[in-house]
């Protein structure tokens, strides 16, 4: 004969009362969700515009952010194409001019594409993100010289130091010491420059078109429409990204030039992006230009859309944190002003570092609101592991 | 009474529920261990860290290779395996090495704390000490074991859901339907499910629902006339939060191991189901193995499992902001917290301080666990500071200044941004370094 545990014990009366009362009190709980369960899924269209829609967001984000911002860096860079032809056929100041000119306003239209690197221009295989593959910085000299005297390059391999914007920098700016002048002689005298710098635009035309041709209606919509907050969902993928573009300011383009990392003793002005053309506080000005404006979900041109902002006024407890996020961005871009025009930033933070550093110290002060403070509101998952489950 | 008490226990009934119970829990094991690997996350999480947090006691435990640790992950699948259908030696065999392989895992990094990965761990301790000459190929009704046997699983399992709802009633949870109000409106996409989700009562409604299913369901499942329906409930409860969280395979598991409270008759058809009806080994009769010691010892086990979880009650300060206390006790998706930390090293002979970039160290779920628990800040900082001082820095300095919010408040320091953390050691003393926490 087999027992079940519950028959045994022998004085089950009172037990047995308690069970009945929770008995009730949960059934009449659960009937109360069926319900409300059955009731709600009925009830949807009404309550539907009430709440956030993150497919708006993502389509604001898509449609008049993300592709916009790889239409302008196409144009650009279609540009930067022809004025190198028109230098290598004609090597003259003003070819030479035009061409630095064009690197200037594509280097720029490139920094609002700086947050996207997920999708067609995240990581693929033996690529790096996109950023990475045409934007790496410090450039290696020794790489690029190397190139220069033997014509041996694969644009394709590893060495993402010697390829891209900032290689193109160098070649057509020259090194720090070297003018116009220095750099005109040095194409004349060079058939491998010549021809390392066309292949080099022409790599990264060949990578802003993938990206942007990749950016299409079909893939627009399956962006859109996934609309959750897992890993892995669109707005996880574009919240992650956005955040570690902003960190990438602070870490790599303020703090480590100006010598903060543990272990350095001193600046280190050659760790400065765009350090050749001296522009770095116009492009870093870009940079968080274009981060201010994803998190408005507003585009180059001024628009305001729907964006994180919109969404965390959704949320609660989230217009507080709205408001202490624009007051230390305020902040930040008073410190980024402050930072005077010249000398360049390579030449600043050796010998008067305190406006690069006041900056430096308000996007610290600012990490936490893009970072853990934000996706903490909102519950967008930042990594794909298991959770403590229920 | 004791007598009387120890009769009862003593009682030879059924091991159907045991034998079917191994047999589900090995099948998860196995499905868990395989999807483990597959999702790459051995080298995510074991070999490609620079720095691993520690549990605390278990500093010793390192990583093996990353070959080395998929042979371990095959050795705990054929181990899962031994642990369904062998019996004997074999099975006691089987036990211990899902034990020890499947904690070894577990404690090489303290990032990748579950509560149900300690439960498990515990449930492979547990099934060490089961009796071992059983077997689903055998004819179940000769097959008997003690009670206790299979009642210290139940208990275990029952100590899982009921601290897991007292740990829910809390001001934030039951008044504020805190962290569920940020939690619910993000799965508003959730098929069908999903409109509700942005009503503003929802939240409460889930939080209350939630308090009373984790404190009561194991007594509607211990019941035979709830049982049925409180088994729905389970299945739905773990449906929806498996849906709504990343929490992996825990709902399968739950909705697994629940079934142990099911009759002696049900199991038997599962096992029979399970072994295709092949019932034809013959089993030695039962031998008595599980005597005193095997009472006293857990005895003291489940006393340990009642108490621990109510260690936090011996410090002060808010338990959710401090965390003294909070691992191992069964609070699951109890809270929305996060920070962001920032660590500067100095040098004591130049007085030079950086600022640490933590993404040079820690991979995004490292970096995120770190962030918001006290003890794995002061670990962070101590390897810091043995890592900087090994690139040559001055008997280095490590504060942090780390950022917290908890359930959507405004963030605010979570530690003394002034001490240096090279100075402090983690004991299961008070961490008057930890700031207090006001609301």
């Amino acid at each position: 004969m087999l027992h079940n545990s519950e028959n045994e014990s022998s004085d089950t009366f009172s037990v047995f009362k308690v069970y009945k009362i929770m008995l009730k009190k949960y059934l009449i709980l659960s009937t109360i969700t069926l319900t409300l369960l059955v009731f709600a899924c009925k009830k949807d269209e009404q309550d539907k515009d009430e709440a956030f829609d993150r497919g708006v967001m993502l389509r604001n984000y898509t449609e008049n952010l993300v592709v916009p911002a790889y239409k302008d860096l196409q144009n650009d860079v279609a540009t930067l194409q022809q004025k190198a032809d028109e230098f290598i056929n004609d090597i003259s100041d003003e070819k030479l001019q035009d061409l630095q000119n064009s690197w200037l306003e594509t280097y720029k239209s490139f920094q609002y594409t700086n947050a996207y690197n997920f999708g067609p221009a995240g990581e693929q295989g033996l690529n790096k993100s996109f950023t990475e593959e045409v934007a790496t910085f410090p450039v290696s000299i020794s790489k690029v010289e190397n190139i220069l005297s033997t014509g041996n390059y694969n644009l394709n391999d590893f060495s993402r130091d010697s390829r891209g914007f900032l290689t193109v920098e160098y070649l057509i700016f020259g090194k720090l010491n070297e003018n116009n002048s220095d750099v005109l002689a040095l194409f004349a005298n060079n058939e491998i420059r010549r021809s390392f710098l066309i292949d080099c635009i022409a790599n990264i035309k060949s990578r802003v078109d993938n990206v942007t041709n990749a950016w299409n209606a079909s893939f627009i919509n399956s962006f859109v429409s996934n609309n959750g907050t897992d890993a892995g969902s669109s707005t996880s993928q574009f919240y992650n990204e956005f955040v570690k573009s902003y960190e990438t300011i602070k870490n790599f383009k303020i703090e480590l030039p100006l010598g903060l990392r543990p272990g350095q003793t001193q600046a280190e002005p050659q760790l400065v992006e765009a350090l050749y053309s001296g522009k770095t506080l116009e492009i870093t000005k870009e940079h968080l230009k274009s981060i201010e404006n994803i998190y408005h979900g507003r585009t180059k041109n001024g628009t305001d859309g729907i964006g994180f902002k919109e969404y965390l006024d959704n949320v609660t407890n989230g217009k507080q944190l709205v408001q202490s996020t624009l007051t230390q961005l305020e902040a930040v871009k008073n410190t980024l002003n402050a930072i005077p025009d010249n000398p360049p930033i390579s030449e600043q933070i050796i010998n008067n570092p305190q406006y690069v550093e006041a900056f430096g110290v308000e996007l610290q002060k600012h990490t936490r609101f893009f970072k853990s403070d934000m996706s903490s509101l909102l519950g967008i998952a930042i990594t794909y592991s298991s959770g403590d489950g229920d | 009474m004791r007598k009387k008490l120890l009769t009862y226990l003593n009682m030879e009934i059924s091991a159907a529920p045991l034998i079917s119970f191994r047999l589900i829990f090995g099948a998860l094991m196995i499905f868990s261990t395989i999807r483990f690997m597959h999702l790459g996350w051995i080298e995510d999480h074991y070999t490609n860290p620079m720095m691993h947090f520690k549990y605390w006691g278990f500093e010793w435990v390192t990583p093996l290779t990353t070959e080395l640790l998929y042979f371990i992950h095959f050795l705990i699948i054929i181990a899962a395996f031994g642990v369904m259908f062998f019996h004997g030696l074999a099975y006691r065999l089987a036990a211990i090495v899902l034990f020890l392989g499947f904690t070894y895992t577990e404690l090489i990094d303290l990032t990748y704390y579950l509560n149900h990965y300690y439960f498990v761990s515990l449930m492979c301790f547990l099934l060490i000490f089961m009796p071992s000459n059983l077997s689903p190929f055998s004819a179940l009704n000769n097959q008997k074991v003690p009670r206790k046997a299979i009642a210290l699983l139940k208990v275990q399992i029952a100590i899982l859901y009921i601290y897991a709802g007292l740990a829910k009633i809390n001001y934030d949870w039951l008044i504020d339907a805190l962290p569920l109000k940020i939690w619910v409106p993000a799965n508003d996409k959730l098929f069908l499910l999903g409109p509700i989700f942005s009503w503003e009562f929802t939240p409460y409604l889930f939080s209350w629902i939630g308090m009373l299913y984790d404190t009561f369901i194991v007594f509607f499942l211990f019941w035979k006339p709830t049982r049925l329906w409180a088994y729905l409930t389970v299945i739905i409860f773990h449906a929806l939060t498996g849906f709504m969280f990343q929490i992996g395979v825990f709902p399968f598991v739950m909705i697994g191991i629940a079934t142990i409270f099911f009759s002696d008759a049900w199991h038997e058809k599962l096992v029979r189901v399970f072994t295709f009806g092949l019932q034809s080994i013959k089993m030695k009769p039962f031998q008595p193995s599980l005597g005193k010691v095997w009472n006293y010892f857990f005895a003291a086990y489940l006393v340990f499992q009642f108490l621990f979880p109510w260690r936090y009650l011996l410090y002060q300060g808010n338990l959710f902001w401090s965390e003294e206390g909070y691992r191992f006790s069964w609070r699951v998706m109890l809270m929305e917290k996060a920070g962001t930390a920032t660590f500067y090293v100095k040098d004591t002979l130049t007085g030079r301080e950086g600022i640490v970039d933590n993404s040079e160290f820690l991979n995004a779920h490292q970096e995120k666990q770190m962030a918001m628990q006290p003890d794995m800040i002061l670990q962070f900082a101590h390897f810091l500071g043995n890592h900087y001082a090994e690139k040559g820095l001055y008997n280095p300095e490590v504060r942090a200044e780390a950022y917290v919010t908890l359930n959507a408040r405004p963030s605010r320091l979570l530690i003394d941004p002034t001490r240096n953390l090279m100075k402090e050691k983690d004991t299961f003393k008070p961490k008057d370094w930890i700031l207090h926490y006001q609301n």
